[in-house]
């Protein structure tokens, strides 16, 4: 059997039991990916975690001058809605001039620059931000202001006064329109 | 050792890997062996399956919430309801190849000597397949599921002495959240043993084979192309069972979930606990159950023992009839759990001592009587 098998190979430039070796492997192949694809996929999120994991927030509904906070992956997610006035304002400030220097570009999206999308959290201790509504204290910058240690921040989220000496951090987001935004 | 020679590297710094594969991997046997003779390997394979869907499981059951966690897996999961498919179906297979592969041991006599501790190993098997089963079953959190768990717990609480306390220790309490807790820990810690079980089943069988004949062939690629059309035949039916009959045998009720006002009437146990629930059902008392079934498990530890053939005496046509019928009185004890007839506790009486009386009467009689 090995002779004749070894002779064909010879004849041919490949056995017929070659062949059949690496079509047995090829067919083994195809079937332990089959069974073990839906084993590992099973193990991916569900579509409802899929779905909080991509939050979809509508801010068609956000008053100028005025923010709304969600809850996405543990975290408030503060969307503010600028003035004209508060644009144009903070457009004129220097970067270097900042604690932490950002320019306005670098805080907005260039498509939708209206809108400042932060997670609403104090980045010297972790403590949720006032200043959403304009009722509440926003601090000398007209901002957010931390009620623990007192750190202040501009309505683009940048630091203006300590103890915090970092910008609030802004979560990867896409504008899918001008109404909505997907977080995640 | 080939291995050593295959992977130096790897066998110089862990000799043990070499010595490992040694213990099962036999290069060359004798020609012609059965195709029954892959059981074992296919016992393996299942076992290895369901670990695999059954780590998955684990990931998402919720005993507390068991019911709803398992719909949840078969509505919500990615593949979730293939998954609990595969689990279910794998489980369905490995009792269909354990009987047979039990069975053919019987049949072929092949528990005489030297084959006496892989066949110990062989009923441990099962033993630990039954109890795992019906584990299983049990964490479904469904009615049937339910109402089996709350009769074992209540009456596994009741008892007194040293079987009260074991029977306290297991379930911890009434059947409930707490108990399938407990209970869902015991059955993955089974399955991890129902895998050491099946390797040394492969050691022993190995360490017993007759040593190769001159004319012996290569296990590769001989062997395994057997092997692999077994193994393609298997998967067919695995296939079939699970796209079409995934709860083959398993009752009605466990597609509701389990209340504790309501019990479902005529909810069976699944097709391959059905024999040894039987055994349990053909007695009143709770004690001679027990009993019962520990010595059922005892006359099939001693049936090397109890067959006086001899290690090389002939097997004769009369025990392999009387083994038929013990085949047909399993199946019979299995049915009689069932069925709405009237007279079950009797019959499962009648073939429960039948049972007895093959292992404790006919084999040493008939066997001896053969061998001369």
């Amino acid at each position: 059997m090995a002779e004749s098998a070894a002779s064909h190979a010879t004849a041919h430039g490949g056995s017929r039991r070659d062949f059949l070796t690496l079509l047995t492997a090829a067919t083994g192949a195809v079937a332990a990916g089959t069974i073990l694809w839906p084993v590992i996929d099973a193990l991916n999120p569900d579509a409802a975690s899929e779905g909080a994991a991509h939050l979809i927030v509508n801010v068609s509904d956000i008053a100028e001058n005025t923010a709304k906070t969600v809850q996405w992956g543990g975290l408030p997610v503060t969307i503010r809605k600028l003035t004209a006035k508060e644009t144009l304002d903070n457009q004129a400030v220097v970067p270097s001039s900042l604690p932490d220097p950002a320019s306005f570009t670098d805080r907005v999206n260039a498509g939708y620059p209206s809108f400042v999308v932060v997670i609403g959290l104090n980045t010297a201790v972790p403590c949720a931000l006032e200043g959403d509504s304009p009722a509440e204290p926003r601090g000398d910058f007209d901002g957010w202001v931390c009620p623990c240690d007192g750190s202040e921040y501009d309505p683009l989220g940048r630091v203006r006064k300590g103890p915090a000496t970092k910008n609030l951090a802004i979560p990867r987001y896409t504008f899918i329109n001008a109404a909505q935004i997907q977080l995640g | 050792m080939t291995t050593q020679a295959k992977e130096p590297w790897a066998a110089t710094r862990l000799p043990y890997l070499g010595a490992l594969c040694a213990t099962f991997c036999q290069k060359t046997r004798a020609p012609g062996a059965s195709y029954f003779e892959v059981l074992p390997f296919l016992i393996s394979i299942t076992a290895a399956f369901l670990t695999l869907s059954g780590i998955v499981l684990a990931v998402y059951y919720n005993p507390w919430h068991a019911f709803d966690s398992v719909q949840f897996i078969d509505r919500n999961v990615n593949n979730g309801w293939l998954i609990h498919a595969y689990h279910a179906t794998g489980t369905t297979m490995i009792f269909g190849l354990t009987y047979i592969y039990l069975f053919r041991a019987i049949l072929t006599r092949s528990y005489r000597a030297p084959g006496e501790w892989v066949w110990m190993l062989s009923v441990k098997l099962l033993a630990v397949l039954l109890l795992t089963g019906w584990l299983g079953y049990v964490l479904t959190g469904g009615a049937a599921g339910y109402w089996s768990l709350f009769n074992a717990s209540n009456v596994a609480l009741s008892l007194g002495g040293l079987p009260g306390a074991v029977g306290v220790w297991f379930f911890g309490g009434p059947a409930g959240g707490g108990t399938l807790a407990r209970l869902e820990v015991f059955h993955v810690f089974l399955a991890a043993s129902l895998l050491l079980v099946v390797w040394l089943i492969h050691a022993s069988r190995k360490t017993i084979a007759a040593p190769a004949p001159a004319r012996a062939v290569a296990f590769y690629p001989y062997y395994l192309a057997q092997y692999f059309a077994a193994l393609a035949v298997f998967a067919f039916i695995f296939v079939v069972l699970a796209f079409y009959a995934p709860h083959l045998g398993t009752s009605h009720f466990n597609r509701i979930p389990a209340e504790s006002l309501a019990v479902p009437v005529g909810a069976g146990v699944p097709w391959y606990l059905a024999p040894a629930a039987g055994l349990i059902g053909a007695f009143s008392s709770t004690g001679l159950s027990i009993f019962a079934v520990i010595a059922a498990a005892a006359v099939l530890y001693a049936l090397p023992w109890l067959d006086r053939s001899g290690a090389n005496g002939a097997k004769g046509k009369l025990y392999g009839f009387f083994i038929w019928v013990l085949a047909l009185d399993v199946l019979a004890l299995g049915l009689t759990v069932h069925g709405g007839c009237p007279y079950a506790a009797t019959l499962a009486g009648v073939f429960t001592a039948w049972f007895f009386f093959h292992f404790l009467v006919i084999t040493p009689l008939v066997t001896a009587m053969e061998a001369e």
